[in-house]
């Protein structure tokens, strides 16, 4: 998963400190994987030396820690593309599928159409399937039949998301 | 160049509004998957382009004719001759054997017992339940059932094919089962196919899928 | 026992279930159980009704028996007028403490007259204009209910206080017990039949409405087993939802018989009328009534149970019944047409056993139809194949299940069979007796016999001067005994004197004549030596025998020669111009004077139109009573049509949506309907034509069809179908809108 597109979209709420941005992340995304701070300085460089992020004050005092970054427009246009991308349909894409649906929330953009790409996305792979199904021997079968239950399980969360859409929106702007 | 193509339809139950603007276009020999989450009002998108309901707005087109504009007895004829229909379940005559049930529509309109009758042995030979020609449908196993409901939506040679989550009822193999046949038969009869289901094992029979959420359908291909 | 209570209270919570829905299945069972039960009362107060006639008929019969001078002396005598023939007791009352027949206030004295309602109203009506004359007395009162047999019962008693004492005119009190014969076992054998007749399909309906919306109900019940009741327990709580449909049956049954009651004196045939306060009930054949209807419910409802086995899934009928077998279902349809078979052109000694084997065939031949109408009707939905495609899915459907249609229809055919034949009956006897009548009415002679020595050259004269008489002839009349001590009544006229009681068209003096009785006539023959009332003997002429309207011996005078006529009475035959209309009323009034006096009776009354009526009212009332019963019929036809639409919602609707025409959905529920009926309709109409020839056959009478009448039938069975069926249509068009693929 991208954690500069992350922190990117968080940035798309207003401009924030590097420490800030940690929480944020770790509050929404990072429940079993807290972002280290050299994690977020090293991205948030590289972000700065593509122009995605530009720095917006010093505050009084030392270090790093102490800078504001807002988001270039540059950067939103990322952020638009990333979003409008589907995932390559592979099995356990939940953190990045997550991550996506949250940030467009926050960002007021449309939810619903993130999941309908993937969807379209996940299907795409899922006729590809089928079709070797169809056409190949029992363990061409069993194969694809593998997948193809593991990418309708995703297909299942994404619906259920898709259902849920309304409450996670309440809960994410709070 | 489209076969069927729905635009704007609205139709409402009482105070539930279970379509609010939905579209579909269907081209000839295609299959498309109508998709969603239950509720969301693909059965009566379906029902509604198949000439089963009648919108409360929006216009059905079927090749150059207005089905929105048709009486309830064109509609029906046009239903008899040019559509075929899978439901879920009980959609078989059950006092009627598989036979008879399948060379029904061919009766219908008007052909001879006997030809009728041949015509649906060889759809059942052809999804391989044959065998069950002489029971009733009360007989039969759930999948054997849907095969002869198969056999019957494609016995008069429709254009399109309306099925209505036609592996609701069945186990995974017999889904992927019916799923096989009904495609490959369509595909061989050149009938379009239009496939109302929630499940993405079963649209991944299509060749495109249009999602519908809350009475609007996104027909993900024409929308772009 | 308490479950055994509660599992019955369960039941009757369901079937008050109260839904609008319960409650309209409640009140169908209700309506059709009710008439049954209001036939029942019917019946069952039928004895009470006969008794209370016979009780008034004793209680103002004459007690002629008694010490001393008697208080009253009574002469009876009918007024004839028109069709109508009213008895009157003219009375001489001699003592002050004279007793009063029942239902008078006191007796007429001369001048005096008191009539029962009936007669009253006659005589106020324009058509009792004629009648008037012959009462010239004063109305004092009418006769109460206490004297009268029936509500339209024609009756008076006039003061006479010329009669004078003699051995039949003594009269001492009233209230003459006879001794009642009970039924006559013919009579009571024949009341079995109609009992049978009319209670086998009271029973059928019981058990029919007990079964309305009986699929409906298993599915409760399926409910109930997968909340864990047993197999009898299930059966159990049935019971208590039958109970409360029977309950409820004998309840509007009770209020139907009440509401009916009051009519029992409209009723047009005047032997047919009672007085409303009549019809009660018997306690112990109510208490019957009250018991066995309930019981039969449940046994029927538990009986038809039977095939269907309720599993906590659902209910399992029974898919392949067991082939229905022909041979002893044809057993008394069979022996019934045996045994009056055996009875055919036997007009001979018509005895007790005669009369048991026509009963029992008639009896075994109506039981044959139920009973073979079903295995019937699963040959023929099985021999057709579906032409179309509708009668295909009419055809299947009964296949699977033809024994429920052919139960319902069955009771229809066993009313319509029994109807039919009572209609071939009817129209045999009718044309028989509307024959006669006809005939007779082409005689225009009107005979009066005096009563008593009476001043004859008056009465002649009287009767020559009234309105519309042509002549006036006089018979000698008087008896002879013949060897085997037989006596024959004879005549002795000139030949137009004679031609007023016998076809005497080659008549010269000289000639001697006999007119047969119709039957069980003794033989007479020229040359037997006879007696006359004064014992003197004589010797019988030669007879030629002619057709005439009362059987004797007709002589001229000439061939009289040496007969002692000492003790003969004359008989005025007043010959009537019947151009003239009401001749035989003008001439009647014309000797209204010799009241009691003299009996004048005219063959010649064309009582045609009378009798017309009274068989037309029976046919209407047969009609009626099958028009009815075809209606419940109809009823729970419907209510089984409408549950078939419900059940198979979904396939309709699938039907529906594939494009199936509505008109061949309701095309097919038209076949479903019309197949059972019209095959129980060409049976009943059969079997009762066949029953109808058969009976009259074995009565040596000869056979005449009601036409219109079994046309009416027919017509009304099939307008029973189309009904039905057209009440089916807006459930049908409900269930095959989309909305039935919907909502599962």
């Amino acid at each position: 998963m991208s954690i500069g597109h992350a922190l990117l979209g968080l940035l798309e709420g207003g401009p924030r400190h590097g420490y800030d941005l940690k929480r944020a992340y770790d509050e929404r995304f990072g429940h079993d994987r807290p972002l280290h701070y050299g994690q977020v300085y090293s991205t948030l460089s590289r972000l700065l030396k593509n122009g995605l992020v530009s720095e917006a004050g010093v505050e009084a005092g030392d270090g790093p820690e102490r800078k504001r970054y807002a988001i270039t427009d540059a950067g939103v246009t990322d952020v638009e593309r990333w979003l409008g991308t589907p995932e390559k349909p592979e099995p356990y894409l939940q953190n990045t599928l997550y991550a996506k649906v949250v940030l467009a929330l926050l960002s007021g953009r449309s939810a619903t159409e993130v999941l309908d790409t993937q969807r379209s996305a996940h299907l795409t792979t899922m006729r590809d399937l089928t079709k070797r199904k169809v056409d190949g021997d029992l363990a061409d079968q069993l194969i694809c039949d593998f997948a193809l239950f593991h990418l309708e399980a995703d297909l299942r969360w994404l619906e259920l998301t898709a259902a849920r859409l309304d409450r996670l929106a309440q809960e994410v702007r709070k | 160049m489209s076969l069927l193509r729905a635009e704007d339809l609205h139709k409402s139950f009482g105070k539930t509004h279970a379509l609010e603007g939905a579209g579909l276009t269907v081209r000839a020999g295609e299959i498309v998957a109508v998709m969603g989450p239950s509720g969301s009002g693909k059965s009566t998108l379906l029902h509604c382009i198949a000439g089963i309901l009648a919108p409360d707005s929006g216009v059905v087109r079927y090749g150059d004719r207005e089905l929105t504009s048709m009486t309830d007895r064109e509609r029906s004829e046009l239903r008899r001759t040019d559509f075929g229909f899978v439901f879920q379940f009980g959609q078989l005559v059950p006092e009627l054997t598989c036979l008879e049930n399948v060379a029904l529509p061919m009766r219908l309109s008007g052909v001879k017992r006997k030809d009728a009758e041949n015509a649906a042995k060889d759809w059942l030979a052809k999804l391989e339940v044959d065998g069950v020609a002489d029971q009733r449908p009360g007989e039969t196993s759930g999948g054997q059932g849907q095969r002869v409901a198969i056999a019957r939506a494609l016995v008069t040679g429709p254009k399109v094919i309306f099925a209505d989550e036609p592996t609701g009822a069945l186990d995974s193999l017999n889904g992927e089962r019916v799923m096989h046949l009904l495609t490959t038969a369509a595909r061989e009869t050149g009938a379009a196919v239009v496939l109302v289901t929630h499940e993405a094992r079963v649209a991944a029979y299509s060749d495109r899928e249009v999602v519908v959420r809350d009475g609007k359908a996104r027909d993900v291909e024409f929308a772009r | 026992m308490k479950h055994v209570f509660n599992d019955l209270a369960l039941g009757v919570r369901l079937a008050v279930g109260g839904s609008r829905k319960s409650w309209g299945r409640l009140a169908l069972q209700g309506v059709g159980i009710g008439l049954c039960v209001a036939m029942l009362l019917l019946a069952a107060a039928l004895p009470n009704a006969l008794d209370a006639r016979d009780d008034r008929g004793d209680a103002r019969s004459e007690m002629t028996e008694g010490d001393g001078p008697a208080p009253v002396l009574v002469e009876e005598m009918y007024v004839h007028f028109r069709s109508h023939d009213i008895p009157g007791t003219y009375v001489n009352v001699r003592a002050q403490n004279a007793p009063v027949p029942p239902g008078l206030e006191r007796l007429p004295q001369d001048g005096e007259v008191v009539v029962s309602p009936a007669l009253a109203q006659l005589l106020a009506s324009p058509e009792g204009e004629l009648l008037r004359p012959r009462f010239p007395q004063k109305v004092i009162g009418t006769i109460g209910a206490a004297g009268l047999i029936g509500p339209h019962d024609l009756k008076f008693y006039a003061g006479d206080s010329k009669i004078a004492e003699d051995a039949g005119t003594k009269v001492y009190g009233y209230g003459r017990a006879y001794q009642r014969m009970g039924l006559d076992p013919v009579l009571w054998m024949l009341s079995l039949v109609g009992i049978v007749v009319l209670l086998f399909p009271v029973l059928v309906f019981v058990s029919v409405a007990t079964r309305l919306a009986a699929a409906q109900r298993d599915r409760r019940l399926a409910a109930l087993r997968l909340v864990g009741a047993a197999a009898g327990r299930v059966r159990l709580i049935a019971s208590g939802e039958t109970l409360v449909g029977a309950l409820t049956g004998l309840v509007f049954g009770i209020g139907i018989f009440l509401a009916v009651r009051p009519l029992a004196d409209d009723v047009p045939v005047p032997e047919l009328a009672f007085y409303p306060g009549d019809l009660l009930p018997t306690p112990s054949l109510t208490a019957v009534v009250l018991v066995a209807v309930p019981v039969l419910a449940v046994l029927t409802s538990l009986f038809a149970m039977r095939r269907t086995i309720i599993e906590p899934l659902g209910v399992v009928r029974h898919q392949k019944p067991v082939r229905r077998r022909l041979w002893w279902r044809l057993v008394p349809a069979l022996g019934g047409i045996a045994l009056l078979a055996s009875q055919f052109g036997d007009s001979g000694e018509k005895g007790t056993t005669f009369q048991v084997v026509v009963i029992a065939g008639v009896v075994l031949l109506m039981l044959g139809i139920p009973v073979l109408l079903p295995w019937l009707v699963e040959r023929v939905v099985n021999w057709m194949r579906g032409a179309t495609p509708a009668l295909q899915l009419a055809v299947r459907r009964l296949q699977l299940d033809a024994g429920t249609a052919a139960r319902v229809v069955g009771g229809v055919a066993v009313v319509l069979a029994g109807t039919v034949t009572l209609q071939v009956i009817l129209a045999s006897v009718e044309k028989d007796v509307v024959s006669e009548e006809k005939r007779d009415a082409t005689h225009n002679f009107i005979a009066l016999t005096p009563k008593e020595d009476i001043d004859a050259a008056g009465l002649r004269k009287a009767v020559e001067a009234a309105e519309g008489v042509r002549a006036v002839h006089v018979l000698d009349r008087t008896y002879v005994t013949q060897p085997d001590d037989r006596t024959t009544s004879v005549s002795v006229g000139t030949c137009a004197a004679l031609k007023a009681q016998a076809d005497v068209t080659d008549c010269v003096d000289g000639k001697a004549y006999l007119v047969r009785f119709a039957r069980d006539m003794s033989e007479v023959r020229a040359g037997d030596a006879v007696k006359t009332q004064g014992e003197s003997a004589w010797t019988l002429p030669a007879l030629r025998e002619v057709p005439g309207t009362s059987p004797g011996i007709y002589l001229t005078p000439a061939a009289a020669k040496g007969l002692d006529l000492t003790d003969s009475r004359p008989q005025l035959q007043a010959e009537l111009d019947l151009a003239v209309p009401d001749a035989a009323e003008h001439m009647r009034n014309s000797v209204a004077a010799y009241s009691w006096r003299v009996h004048a009776y005219f063959v010649g009354q064309d009582d045609s139109a009378e009798v017309e009526l009274i068989f037309a009212s029976i046919r209407r009332a047969l009609l009626a009573g099958a028009v009815l019963t075809l209606l419940l019929a109809g009823a729970s036809l419907l209510v089984m049509a409408l549950e078939q639409v419900r059940e198979r919602r979904r396939p309709l609707a699938v039907l529906a949506a594939t494009g199936v025409p509505r008109g061949t959905l309701a095309r097919s529920l038209l076949w479903q309907n019309g197949v059972p009926l019209v095959l129980s309709t060409v049976i009943a109409v059969g079997t009762g034509v066949g029953l109808g020839v058969m009976v009259t056959r074995v009565f040596g009478a000869e056979v005449a069809y009601d036409w219109p009448g079994i046309a009416a039938l027919t017509g009304a069975s099939v307008a029973l179908v189309l009904a039905v069926t057209a009440l089916t249509l807006p459930s049908l068009r409900k269930a095959t809108g989309a909305l039935g693929l919907q909502s599962e």
